[in-house]
């Protein structure tokens, strides 16, 4: 049979009906666009809202994939403590955490905690040797000086750190007591820290035992030196035996004291402190009532610790101040208070509390304890530092009026956290850092403070200093994801679980450690919920919704390429990101 | 081996030959017994096809066009309104190039409802690119089925085998059956070159510009013009086959007319009668019959009809508004030949709705053709009809 | 799991390429999209008049690395059974024929092939992409438009005056095996239902709710929020109904106000506040009988 043309060859250029020949890459639609999107890793609330500066949201992350090393590794590299932290810090990054719009707040606290006490499970590693020449001296082995004195080492410098106390840890060892931070894990966690090649003398005053002229031989000097000082609780007789500082008395059981108390025992204040020397005496045998003179509304002590201090059966009087103290044989019986009421706010934003006249009353106390707060001793610093009645007067890094004299902790001007103190810590270790490489000759930017720190408020991280994140972060800005830039259609609502608790009973039967934390599944089903706030976590969300297939994986598994050649720029991917980690930008177009 | 069969089954029997391998089919009088032969054959197993029981005619040439364009060998069937209602599809499967074969029984086209036979539903469809073969006979339906298959696979356009309605349909008539061996060794299975596949996807009938929807059509046209001579040769073939031939077109007692008949369907046969009688007194007038008019074989009938000295063209259709249909397009295609060659023609249009053509209608069109001025007589002349 | 983490149940490979010819932000590729994902490569479209006739590109160009036939307007379900039936006597059974119409070609001008096919119980699937109007010859009302909306022939002044019509009704009514509806904002349900569809011989209707940026009015990057807010709010709850007596819901529907779904498109933007409680009222009556369907079967 014969034939003309083959039908599937062109005639008159083409074929015989409209059959497909490429595919429709060749239309460049990209060119429709005028917006485009980029990915831009922001930072998550609760980085900002860490005094330490930790990278909370990228160990959450790690622990999400399953990955416990890596996420250790992230927090120990910003957190010297993570297992005292996990349990004593007030966790102001929950306070801002996004989940809590959604449901509740990640409990970071209990994460934390959890990676601690694993990383504790690991035999400490041998001493690590200095890699610089530099030696820097540390005053006081609280969190302010573990901390500066643990970076520093990171950054290879050989530390010694002089600590008056017979034991190191500071207020940690002798003021938070054994059931809210037990003392043989404080011990583990401070080998931990010393492994990095760092020495710790105690009972090794400086100024005393130690004389300051010996500190010349070091390239910089560290004080973090605390608040010791029990301030005046202001009422009359206050030298009436049976009165004393709630401080001193902390440390006294700390180191294995078991003073005697009374039946009866009044503390005064209402900080942590407050809280920790009633909580003490109850489990020394002692009633326990706590004068305040503001309401429970006012405390700065912790909500858990009021709590769990009214759980276990401390009384409180709010309202109500010690006026002065009723004697009997010589020792103190009584304590004459006086009802106030809230006035004017004060210098702290707090109504000021004034004495109602004739509304005087008294309570039995055979021991009182004045927690009304503590202040520095600058007279035991040898040098000549600029200073007010209360902090040391320190640049945003802690570096002091002396260039070679930086200082953290509770003697500057920041509030008297662990964790501010842990911060602080840092910050000077990285003014330490750039100040002495200068002077080595290398070529160092000063610290700045705004590129260091998280978002507007953070505190900084050595990572960023070190310039060494292992996190993979895509055109990454500093500023917060606030909850709004989240598309939480993409999570589901799970409950928190509670922390383990002893009972009030079991509590009270001695030191135990009341708050067990949860357990490590639940932990790691916790460090589930968290957002990922801010930073892409290749949940690959972007790349199922895009219409135009113009999202695809890069290679290496560290996120993703955008084909601005196709991409029509609607914004469906960045409508969807669950956690804001991409923008639509202008720029480029 | 033959057999006294009607029309509609000499349809069936064709598809069956031909190993149809998807049908769709939807009941019209007077197609129905296609539908209902094909049903049975599937049934018994005597025929190894899908049979698709569509809910409409534009549905069943839409599953025609599907399964043709997956490449297999598609049939169906309809008549008058069905054919109308497929009318955006005929286009869609011509322009698709799909070799589909629809046997449509002529049937006149509503309203008032009619059953009976004229061609206005075929021709109506002239310009949606389909080729358009008329049957005289059951034999002439059984043979070009089966030929229609060949030539629309050969050519990639689809084909039309046209009958009319109870003449043909209904009407008993001997048919000499092929044996299946023959059809295969005449017709083997389609091996279609563009097709749906999965191993080659790709996407057929997308937005055609301005700048190659011309070309494509250029192409159609090709084609059909290449089908004139496919038509001839796979019709040379089957005669060498089965003894059995039609043409194009067939000239029947033609030499030295003085006046040519032309028909078409079974109106042919009555005017063989006639043209017998004629003869019989030595009166020369001859008959040509059409059977493809689309491809419309312009230069077959330039040569028979040139010099002639009348033409009457009978028309059993009429496109109102301008006359009789073949009518019309003979006279264009006559268009061309040196003026003393072209003959005068007369246009009758007769047998609308069933009006049955007689003997007597087509004496009475030779009259009136040879007693008319020489000159044409450019309005059609309506036969039969009461005045 | 708090967050939802789907990629390992989406299917990695793409058989949609980019430089398609849909408007930013359409719901209708991502569609088409997650839909191919599930059949796979062994697939061919029957794909009559719509938006998507022009998304595949114009000649020479395919966006779809499957088979496609351009068909006309009412002819998706028709065209889908000859090529099924062709597939199966040449001895391709196992190539999905997918019939993929817009609305009006389902609803409208489509449902006589569609409801032909389906009482044949013919071995397709048919995808209904809804984006509520004939959007692609510039927005006029379908029978799918829901009361209530601006269209170009439903205007303000007249806005479209009867309900959606429901098709997963009039399908369930057929008896077919398989129906259901699907969003794009919920890829894991319908990448199921998908999966489940395949593997039933006998005709399946899948009815995808697909927003349109400009026919709905919104902005390009809300038509996952609307998919989302539809299902959500119970304007197109996602079920599946088998051989169409058993009906069943296959997400979570928490029954969120509908007035921010409405005021979030413009097409609803002439809404009075009555108008909201109307179509708030008689979506709560329609929801009572769904659950009466799920709960009592048809």
């Amino acid at each position: 049979m014969s034939r003309g043309a083959p039908i599937t060859d062109r005639v008159h250029g083409v074929p015989p009906v409209a059959v497909s020949d490429s595919d429709t890459t060749v239309n460049r639609t990209g060119s429709w666009k005028y917006i485009r999107p980029v990915y831009r890793d922001r930072v998550a609330p609760c980085n900002e809202g860490c005094p330490v500066g930790i990278d909370i949201e990228a160990y959450m992350n790690e622990l999400r994939e399953g990955r416990v090393d890596a996420a250790l590794a992230l927090l120990l590299r910003e957190n010297p403590m993570p297992a005292v932290t996990g349990r004593v810090c007030y966790h102001p990054c929950e306070s801002v955490c996004n989940r809590r719009n959604y449901d509740e707040s990640v409990s970071i606290h209990a994460v934390e905690r959890a990676l601690g006490d694993m990383a504790l499970e690991a035999p400490p590693a041998p001493p690590e040797t200095p890699t610089r020449k530099e030696r820097v001296a540390v005053i006081g082995s609280g969190p302010a000086g573990l901390a500066c004195a643990f970076h520093l080492a990171r950054f290879g410098y050989g530390v010694t750190v002089f600590e008056a106390a017979p034991e190191p840890g500071g207020i940690l060892r002798l003021g938070i007591p054994e059931y809210r931070l037990p003392k043989d894990l404080l011990a583990r966690e401070i080998a931990r820290i010393q492994s990095l090649g760092i020495t710790i003398k105690t009972n090794a005053r400086v100024g005393a035992d130690v004389p300051w002229t010996a500190l010349d031989a070091f390239d910089a000097v560290f004080v973090g030196t605390g608040v010791h000082r029990s301030l005046s609780v202001g009422m009359e007789s206050e030298d009436t035996p049976g009165i004393r500082p709630g401080l001193g008395f902390l440390q006294e059981v700390n180191l294995g004291g078991r003073p005697e108390l009374g039946r009866r025992v009044v503390v005064v204040g209402g900080g942590n402190t407050a809280m920790d020397c009633a909580r003490t005496a109850l489990r020394l045998g002692s009633e326990t009532l706590v004068l305040y003179r503001r309401t429970r509304a006012e405390m700065p002590a912790t909500d858990e610790e009021v709590e769990e201090a009214q759980a276990e059966g401390v009384q409180f009087q709010f309202l109500a101040a010690p006026v002065r103290a009723k004697s009997k044989d010589g020792r103190l019986s009584g304590v004459e208070c006086i009802r106030m009421k809230l006035g004017e706010a004060d210098a702290s934003g707090r109504r000021r509390p004034v004495p109602i006249p004739g509304s005087e009353f008294t309570v039995p106390a055979d021991t009182l304890l004045g927690a009304i707060g503590e202040g520095p001793d600058f007279e035991a610093l040898g040098a000549d530092l600029d200073h007010d009645d209360w902090t040391l007067a320190t640049d945003a890094f802690g570096t002091t009026t002396d260039a070679r004299i930086t200082a953290g902790g509770d003697i500057i001007d920041q509030p008297h956290t662990v964790a501010h103190a842990l911060g602080a810590g840092k910050r000077a270790a990285v003014a330490i850092d750039a100040r002495l490489r200068r002077e080595a000759g290398e070529t160092v930017d000063a610290p700045d403070l705004a590129a260091l720190r998280y978002g507007r408020l953070g505190n900084v991280t050595a990572t960023r200093w070190r310039g060494d994140d292992p996190v993979v972060r895509n055109g990454a800005v500093n500023k917060v994801v606030p909850y709004e830039e989240l598309n939480p259609a993409h999570f589901t609502p799970v409950r928190v679980h509670p922390d383990r608790r002893l009972s009030v009973e079991r509590s009270l039967e001695g030191f135990d450690e009341v708050n067990l934390g949860l357990t490590r599944e639940l932990a790691m089903a916790e460090a589930r919920r968290c957002f990922n706030c801010g930073v892409c976590n290749r949940c690959e969300l972007c790349l199922i919704f895009c219409p135009d297939v113009a999202i695809s994986r890069r290679p290496d598994g560290t996120g993703f390429e955008i084909d601005y050649d196709h991409c029509k720029g609607c914004g469906l991917c960045n409508a969807e990101c669950p956690r804001g980690a991409m923008a639509m930008t202008r720029e480029g177009l | 081996m033959k057999k006294v069969i009607v029309g509609n089954h000499a349809v069936a029997k064709g598809a069956q030959l031909a190993r149809v391998e998807v049908i769709s089919a939807y009941p019209i009088t007077p197609q129905t017994q296609i539908v209902e032969e094909l049903s049975e054959l599937c049934a018994d197993g005597k025929l190894a096809a899908k049979f698709i029981k569509v809910e409409s005619e534009h549905s069943a040439m839409a599953a025609c066009i599907g399964a043709s364009a997956v490449g297999a060998r598609a049939f169906t069937a309809t008549s008058a309104q069905g054919l109308a209602l497929m009318h955006e599809l005929l286009h869609w499967a011509a322009g698709g190039r799909h070799p589909v074969v629809m046997a449509d029984v002529n049937r006149a086209m509503a309203p008032g409802w009619s059953i009976w036979t004229d061609q206005n539903d075929s021709l109506s469809q002239r310009d949606t690119g389909w080729i358009q073969l008329y049957c005289e006979t059951n034999q002439e339906v059984l043979d070009t089925t089966i030929q229609a298959f060949k030539l629309a696979e050969t050519v990639d356009l689809p084909v039309m085998v046209i009958l009319d309605a109870f003449f043909l349909s209904h009407t008993s008539e001997p048919v000499d059956i092929p044996e299946q061996d023959l059809v295969d060794g005449f017709l083997p299975r389609r091996e279609a070159r563009l097709k749906l596949d999965v191993d080659d996807p790709r996407a057929f009938g997308a937005l055609a510009r301005p700048d190659v929807y011309m070309e494509m059509r250029l192409r159609q046209q090709e084609a059909m013009e290449e089908a004139r001579r496919v038509m001839v040769e796979v019709d040379a073939e089957w005669k060498q086959l089965t003894g059995r031939g039609y043409g194009p077109i067939e000239c029947y007692r033609t030499e030295d007319a003085k006046l040519l008949l032309v028909t078409s369907g079974t109106m042919t046969s009555t005017a063989r009668f006639v043209v017998n009688e004629l003869r019989d007194r030595d009166e020369k007038v001859g008959l040509v019959k059409v059977k493809m008019f689309r491809p419309f074989p312009t230069d077959d009938l330039r040569r028979v009809l040139a010099g002639v000295p009348r033409v009457a063209v009978l028309d059993r259709n009429i496109s109102p508004g301008h006359g009789g249909i073949f009518a019309e397009e003979i006279r264009s295609a006559l268009y061309d030949l040196p003026p003393a060659e072209r003959p005068p023609l007369h246009g009758y249009v007769l047998g609308l709705g069933g009006r049955d053509v007689t003997p007597e209608v087509i004496r009475d069109v030779v009259v009136r053709s040879l007693e008319s001025p020489a000159a044409s007589e450019r309005e059609d002349l309506w036969v039969g009809v009461n005045s | 799991m708090s967050q939802v983490m789907i990629k390992d149940d989406v299917p990695k490979t793409e058989l949609l390429t980019s430089g398609h010819l849909a408007c930013p932000g359409c719901g209708a590729p991502l569609a088409m999209r997650l839909v191919l994902k599930a059949l796979g490569p062994r697939t061919m479209v029957a794909l009559p008049a719509c938006c998507w006739s022009i998304i595949a590109g114009p000649y020479p160009q395919s966006s779809l690395k499957v088979p496609l036939y351009h068909t006309a307007f009412e002819t998706g379900a028709a065209l889908a059974s000859g090529m099924k039936a062709a597939l199966d006597i040449r001895g391709q059974s196992d190539v999905n024929v997918m019939a993929w119409a817009g609305d009006g070609g389902t609803f409208d001008i489509g449902i006589q092939a569609l409801s032909g096919a389906a009482e044949r119980n013919e071995d397709i699937l048919y995808v209904c992409y809804d984006n509520e109007a004939y959007m692609n010859t510039g927005i006029q009302r379908s029978s799918s438009t829901p009361w209530g909306a601006w269209t170009t022939t439903t205007p303000v002044r007249h806005p479209e005056n009867h309900p959606k019509k429901d098709m997963l009704a009039i399908l369930a009514a057929h008896g077919i095996p398989y129906a259901a509806t699907a969003s794009v904002a919920y890829p894991t349900d319908l990448l199921a239902k998908v999966e489940k569809a395949k593997s039933i011989r006998g005709t399946k209707f899948l009815h995808i709710l697909s927003p349109c940026p400009p026919g709905w009015k919104c902005a390009d990057e809300d038509a996952i929020y609307l998919a989302r807010a539809a299902v959500r709010t119970r304007v197109f709850p996602l079920m599946e109904v088998e051989n169409g007596t058993r009906w069943r819901f296959t997400v979570e529907h928490p029954g969120d106000p509908v007035g921010p779904y409405l005021r979030k498109q413009g097409r609803f933007r002439h809404l009075t506040d009555q108008d909201v409680e109307r179509i708030q009222a008689d979506l709560d009556a329609r929801w009572a009988i769904l659950e009466q369907r799920v709960a009592y079967g048809t």
